[in-house]
């Protein structure tokens, strides 16, 4: 398969393979201080033991802690050099070319492996450089297809301008620029200003599951301090919530911070460029045409300032961990949020669509929240929005629909309701009309089926399939 | 073979409430649970039966459409040009009865398209037809 395609993307059809790419010639090696910046953590940590220890015998405090420490500082120092050992290992054997329509990636040392990734399938790049390889002036190239984690590739690790090249090497290839492109300009959209982020994520935390969790012990513990509770149990109870909860909020409250520090959102023809992060750092392109679904969403407490947040999904994003990856603007104000939504859909105007909301009876299924169910779609783009307190758009164009489901359970029967679900990869974004009238639903159900294979037909018409070479 | 699983899981309830009845000599509270358990396994294999005959599936010009459930009704349009792969599963249960799930799923992790209870030729027969029907009708992501 892969070599019936190369004579396809060969370099003969380029303008001429003259200029090497700023990546060099075939067979690279992953930069040589790898193997430190893999065990850079717990190198980190081990040079943290030394120096307090040298400061506590420094400071004379007494032998025996400098002794209670020593046993994990073996530990540390064991764990760190494995690490690196491993990080040689694979410095040693990874190798990575890119050839005429795909990347390659030889790595293993026993079990020898070969991962090959056609350019044309390309997700998304991102260069991420986290704490420890960043003091090495490291970073990470890492290369998402379409697919679970397993499938996306890792380069770990390469200096930062040979990692800049080879992404907008590849990018440029996957958009049929051939070989040796420089990096496409770009034209800053957004950035976000830090006390707006901070104020955000802590007004994003302040949400009324948290109330109702604190609001218990919280109670308990005043009426214990102003003297009139009589339940020590209760109240030791409730200080250990208190303290947990607080502890999980600080320790989110930092990740998000750090994560979407200085968010900036940037276009350029190849993508929308998002930049973001304070200790790691990571530098994602989104191609467009790659944007399953997009959502833009405001949070109870954010509503007074006006804010709402923009995400998406984009296949080989998985969720869990990676879940800042799907943030495409952290937060801005609405109207921004929308004109980006807009601008990501192709130049909708979110503003004027049209919503149709669900018939009255559907007050008796969903009683306060179904006067804010709404969907709308027209030529290119189905929406949906719903919520009561915090409000969410939601958009899929026509040609990512996956498959179309149409759900109904017995109390909805009764009232011959169903809702209407369009699934799309994995994400934070979940299309769906809920409470349509049975009937409706099955129409707009038919009515998606075949809007998704017409806008299909004709995307398969635009983009014939294998990458395109530019004369 | 839902209904198997079912008789497998309620007689023994059933015998456990009888044998309460007779221990007791017929006190109330074993009566009222003897009269639960025969009840709620009459609907039950009411609910079985009409749950069974629910599935169904019909393979259209450019999508599979299945339909199934008799209390929360599910209707999945599956284009074929959508399905990454196509599996046929069969589990401990289904083997002892001979018979094959056919599975497909998209790019989505929430696509829910079975197709349940099929013989082992009609569902390679169905496996084989959606995965050239996926080939010629394949669309990118």
């Amino acid at each position: 398969m892969t070599a019936a395609d190369r004579p396809v993307a060969g370099d003969g059809a380029t303008p001429g393979p003259g200029g090497p790419p700023t990546a060099g010639p075939p067979g690279h090696r992953l930069h040589r201080l790898t193997p430190l910046a893999l065990g850079g953590n717990v190198l980190g940590l081990v040079a943290a033991f030394l120096v307090f220890g040298t400061l506590d015998r420094g400071t004379g405090s007494s032998g025996q802690m400098s002794g209670g420490v020593a046993p994990g500082l073996i530990v540390a120092g064991v764990v760190a050099l494995l690490l690196v050992g491993r990080g040689f290992i694979a410095w040693w054997t990874t190798e990575y070319r890119v050839e005429a329509g795909e990347l390659r990636v030889d790595s293993g040392l026993l079990q020898r492996r070969a991962k090959r990734v056609r350019l044309d399938r390309l997700q998304s790049v991102d260069v991420l450089k986290p704490l420890a390889a960043r003091v090495f002036g490291l970073a990470e190239l890492r290369i998402a297809t379409a697919g679970t984690e397993r499938s996306s590739v890792r380069l770990r690790y390469l200096s930062l301008p040979v990692a800049e090249a080879l992404r907008a090497e590849l990018l440029g290839r996957s958009a049929g620029l051939g070989p040796g492109v420089a990096e496409a300009p770009e034209r800053p959209l957004v950035v976000v200003p830090h006390g707006t982020l901070v104020a955000s994520v802590l007004l994003q935390l302040l949400s009324w599951r948290l109330v109702f969790v604190l609001v218990g012990p919280v109670i308990i513990v005043v009426s214990a301090t102003s003297g009139t509770g009589h339940h020590p149990a209760a109240t030791g109870v409730a200080v250990a919530v208190l303290v947990s909860v607080l502890i999980v909020l600080a320790r989110t409250i930092w990740r998000r911070t750090t994560t979407l520090w200085s968010f900036t959102v940037a276009e350029s023809p190849d993508g929308l460029r998002i930049r973001h992060g304070l200790l790691s750092t990571s530098h994602q392109t989104v191609p467009l045409g790659r944007v399953q679904a997009i959502r833009a969403h405001q949070p109870t407490f954010w509503r007074p300032f006006g804010w709402a947040m923009v995400q998406i999904n984009v296949a080989g994003y998985a969720g869990g961990r990676e879940a800042h990856n799907t943030m495409l603007l952290p937060v801005a104000p609405r109207e921004f949020a929308d004109w980006l939504t807009g601008r990501v859909l192709g130049g909708v105007d979110l503003g004027a669509v049209s919503w149709s909301a669900p018939p009255h009876r559907a007050a008796l299924r969903a009683p306060l929240w179904w006067r804010h169910q709404g969907v709308g779609s027209d030529e290119h783009v189905f929406y949906a929005r719903h919520g009561v307190l915090s409000r969410t758009v939601e958009a899929v164009p026509h040609e990512r629909t996956q498959s179309v489901r149409l759900k109904a359970g017995p109390w909805e029967r009764a009232l011959g309701l169903a809702s209407l679900h369009l699934d799309s990869t994995r994400g934070p974004v979940r299309v769906a009309a809920r409470f349509r009238d049975a009937a409706e639903a099955r129409a707009m159900l038919d009515a998606q089926a075949e809007r998704a294979r017409r806008a299909r037909r004709r995307a398969a018409d635009a983009r014939p399939p294998g990458p395109v070479v530019s004369p | 073979m839902r209904r198997a699983i079912l008789a497998v899981v309620l007689l023994p309830a059933a015998g456990g409430a009888a044998a309460g009845v007779a221990l007791t000599g017929g006190a109330p509270g074993w009566s009222v649970l003897l009269g639960a358990v025969v009840i709620g396994s009459a609907w039950a294999w009411y609910l079985v039966g009409r749950n069974w005959r629910s599935w169904a599936y019909t393979e259209r010009q450019d999508d599979l459409l299945v339909v199934h459930g008799a209390m929360f009704r599910k209707l999945v349009v599956v284009p074929y040009g959508r399905m990454q792969l196509v599996d046929v599963e069969a589990g401990p249960v289904e083997r002892l009865f001979d018979l094959v799930t056919v599975k497909l799923h998209t790019a989505a992790a929430t696509t829910d398209a079975r197709v349940c209870g099929l013989g082992p030729s009609d569902a390679t027969a169905l496996r084989d037809r959606l995965t050239a029907l996926g080939e010629a009708h394949a669309a990118g992501l």
